[in-house]
């Protein structure tokens, strides 16, 4: 007699239902966490985004349909600092991929001299306060902070405005963040250390130098480490917040420039306190971070090459 | 269940009960008058919470020392009521102030806070007259019309005037005086005179002429000759009021963004001239700072304004300015403010404490009001640098105020500016206060940053926004 295969993939022996019980109870605390800290104000705000909830409601509540997404589509200042949010996504993605990568390759090299001692430089102002490393850059690139003072060193007199010209900001900000690419770089770290040595070895003796290498061997394998960071590194930018929160107390200057799609949406939330749009901004957020990081899974399948994959 | 078990579980049921009512009882907002006598006959000491600084008062080294002062000074001598003094930094007051209200634990007496700050919180505000009443206190001191500011928009009297920052124009003689040019006049209603004898209108389009003498790049050339170098700038001509671009257009004359029926959104045409002036003064004529200049180490960045770096011959400001005026060397004294055509307007700034209407004890926060109104009065005004808002003790604090620097400054002036004092205040109530606001400050920050704009488009977009907003 032939068993039944769905059965025998849904019947569990009483061993194997005993330790689902256990797996069961050791999840339990962060199942209820995820639902009381996660999912249920995620459900509450989405309804919220249907209500004209605000922080003191000197409204009655009521349900208010599509409104908040009827604002949201005409808001000026949102499609500003969404295009703001962009802007700097262009400049910081590339950033955040590369500069960790190239980082790691030298890091790795094997004629690097006191690699050790690099790999902790590197991984130190990681460690560092985020704000506080926000207050030391801050002075770092004022007009006469020590970046101007070197490239006056150098010979270059018209030292850029970093913090105070539209034009110049952007840069500033990607050199805040690369201070704190620290842990990318040990990411990366380990993935050039998990590439096998043979596959070198065969690469040199079909005649690969170090670009054939790093082309066909190395950047291949750490396909996997890239699409993380980048993905990563998405997610990250659309919620971009502290730096610009600090450096100019969330005023958006200069010209609005540092008015991220975030800022405003905490704006909304707290300053303004309209929780009702507040939540509909974070919606419309999590909806354009979700259909990038998807395209980007889509995408993925093919670029990003698994060893073990068949 | 048997009837002593009964009884047991009642006797611990009906207290709790009984302590839930009257905790609950207690959290409504209580009239003023019949309030909380809790302290009265008893002999409980009440707590008041005095939240600082939705204007100034956080100052660590000027302000903070005279204020714990008070508070201890107050607490020594009134045993009803602890007073404990609660310092936000101006950047966060807003914010902690509005989180504080909705989580139901507001503070009983806030200040000082101007005009504005107030307005972010319209509604909030306890109306004093009942306490006024019962209190006897006396009104008569005060200019009728400083007291009638604090009893418009329909709250009631939500306010007792305390200290008034009229503007004026700061100037340098030094700068003057290098230039070969007269200083400008004191009086109001007196005209410029030029070095040659023939007299100017002191108006908006005398300082233009003025400032471009007076702006001078660094061989020595002034804005209105041949070579002059606009990349190279050391000294500037004039440097407007630029915090809010509603101050910034009060200059030229007053008014409000809310047209008069609290729905639709009109920039007053006297501050749409004013904006157009001050951007063409930044980015075509070249007498003020650019917004990148301004924020720039080597004028505001180091020192709050760019006037106290002593590099700006003229900047109209409030009185409160004073606090950095003599950074830049003691060589300044103020000006009337220039008229925009036949109208001349010193906007105003105007600092009180206010009690909010939720406090759970307002007979004792007036208390404390009125003790900082007069007692503490004194001390206060001088560390806010806030003239008295009675008349009769102007001359006084002024004889105390000027103590503090070696120079002698016209405070005639600021006393004659209380006349062309902006009515309606420019900081007055707009729909939707705080997020009107924020728009205004990044409208104002673009065009301080940006050159090249057209700025009927860009009024006419501020206008649109800001009505967009009040929409919702």
């Amino acid at each position: 007699m032939t068993a039944n295969p769905l059965a025998r993939r849904t019947r569990r022996s009483p061993l194997a239902r005993r330790e689902a019980r256990w797996g069961y109870l050791f999840l339990s605390p962060w199942i209820l966490g995820f639902l009381a800290f996660t999912l249920l104000p995620m459900i509450a705000t989405l309804a919220f985004t249907f209500t004209n909830i605000t922080l003191s409601q000197d409204e009655p509540l009521q349900f208010v349909g599509a409104d908040n997404y009827r604002r949201l589509l005409g808001d000026p200042q949102m499609w500003r600092s969404l295009g703001v949010t962009m802007r700097f996504a262009i400049l910081w993605l590339p950033t955040t991929i590369v500069a960790p990568f190239a980082l790691a390759l030298l890091l790795n090299a094997r004629s690097l001299h006191g690699s050790r001692v690099f790999r902790i430089l590197f991984f130190l102002p990681y460690v560092v306060p985020f704000v506080a490393g926000v207050f030391l850059w801050q002075s770092m690139l004022s007009n006469a902070g020590w970046v101007n003072a070197a490239l006056g060193f150098i010979g270059i007199s018209d030292t850029p405005d970093w913090l105070f010209d539209r034009d110049w900001i952007y840069p500033a900000l990607v050199i805040i963040g690369i201070w704190g690419i620290g842990a990318g770089v040990v990411i990366n770290m380990a993935g050039l250390q998990g590439i096998p040595g043979e596959l070198y070895d065969a690469a040199q003796i079909d005649g690969a130098g170090w670009w054939g290498q790093l082309r066909h061997v190395t950047i291949p394998f750490m396909t996997p480490i890239i699409f993380y960071s980048l993905v990563l590194g998405v997610v990250e930018v659309m919620q971009y917040f502290l730096v610009p929160l600090v450096l100019k107390s969330g005023t958006g200057e200069p010209g609005g420039a540092t008015l991220f799609y975030n800022l405003y949406l905490y704006k909304n939330f707290f300053t303004f306190q309209n929780m009702s749009y507040g939540a509909t901004l974070a919606w419309f957020l999590f909806v354009i971070t979700l259909a990038v990081t998807l395209v980007l899974f889509r995408t993925s399948r093919h670029w990003v090459y698994y060893a073990g994959e068949r | 269940m048997s009837i002593v078990e009964t009884r047991r579980r009642l006797a611990i049921v009906i207290p709790m009960l009984a302590l839930i009512v009257s905790a609950c009882g207690s959290q409504g907002t209580s009239s003023p008058a019949a309030s909380s006598g809790a302290s009265g006959g008893t002999g409980e000491t009440v707590e008041i919470r005095w939240y600082c600084c939705l204007g100034t008062g956080e100052d660590a080294e000027a302000q903070l020392p005279t204020e714990n002062r008070i508070v201890e000074e107050f607490n020594a001598t009134h045993p009803n009521i602890h007073l404990t003094f609660e310092v936000v930094t101006y950047d966060e007051a807003r914010d902690t102030l509005a989180t504080q209200l909705a989580a139901g634990n507001p503070p009983d007496i806030v200040g000082p806070v101007g005009i504005g700050g107030a307005e972010a919180f319209h509604g909030e505000w306890l109306d004093l007259n009942p306490l006024i009443e019962q209190s006897g206190f006396d009104l008569s001191k005060y200019e009728q019309a400083a007291v009638e500011l604090y009893a418009a928009g329909g709250e009631g009297q939500v306010g007792i005037p305390f200290a008034v920052y009229p503007s004026v124009l700061f100037y340098r003689k030094s700068l003057f005086d290098e230039a070969g040019l007269n200083e400008p006049p004191h009086a109001y209603g007196d005209p410029y005179v030029w070095p040659d004898g023939t007299e100017a209108e002191w108006n908006y389009d005398t300082i233009k002429e003025l400032g471009l003498r007076l702006t001078v790049d660094e061989n020595g050339k002034d804005a209105t000759e041949a070579g002059f170098d606009p990349s190279a700038v050391v000294q500037y001509g004039y440097e407007p009021q630029r915090d809010d671009l509603r101050g910034m257009g009060a200059y030229f004359g007053p008014g409000s963004i809310d047209s008069g029926d609290g729905q639709t959104a009109e920039i007053p045409a006297a501050w749409a001239d004013s904006w157009k002036y001050f951007y063409d003064g930044m980015w075509k004529d070249g007498f003020i700072l650019t917004g990148p200049d301004y924020d720039s180490d080597q004028w505001a960045g180091q020192v709050d304004y760019a006037f106290f770096t002593g590099r700006v011959a003229m900047s109209t400001n409030f009185l409160w300015s004073t606090y950095g005026v003599a950074e830049g060397g003691d060589d300044w004294d103020v000006a009337a403010v220039p008229a925009n055509g036949s109208t001349t307007t010193s906007p105003l700034n105007a600092d009180t404490f206010r009690i909010m209407k939720d406090s759970k004890h307002p007979s004792e926060a007036f208390e404390v009001l009125s003790y900082f109104l007069q007692d503490a009065s004194p001390d206060l005004l001088n560390i806010y640098a806030g003239m008295p808002a009675v008349p009769s003790e102007q001359d006084d604090f002024f004889t105390t105020y000027q103590e503090q620097f070696p120079n002698q400054v016209d405070w005639q002036v600021v006393k004659d500016s209380l006349q062309y004092a902006d009515i309606p205040n420019w900081e007055g109530y707009m729909p939707a206060y705080n997020e009107t606001l924020d728009r205004i400050l990044a409208y104002g920050d673009k065009w301080a940053t940006t050159e090249g704009l057209n700025m009927d488009d860009e009024i006419a977009a501020l206008q649109a926004e800001i009505q967009g907003i009040w929409d919702q």
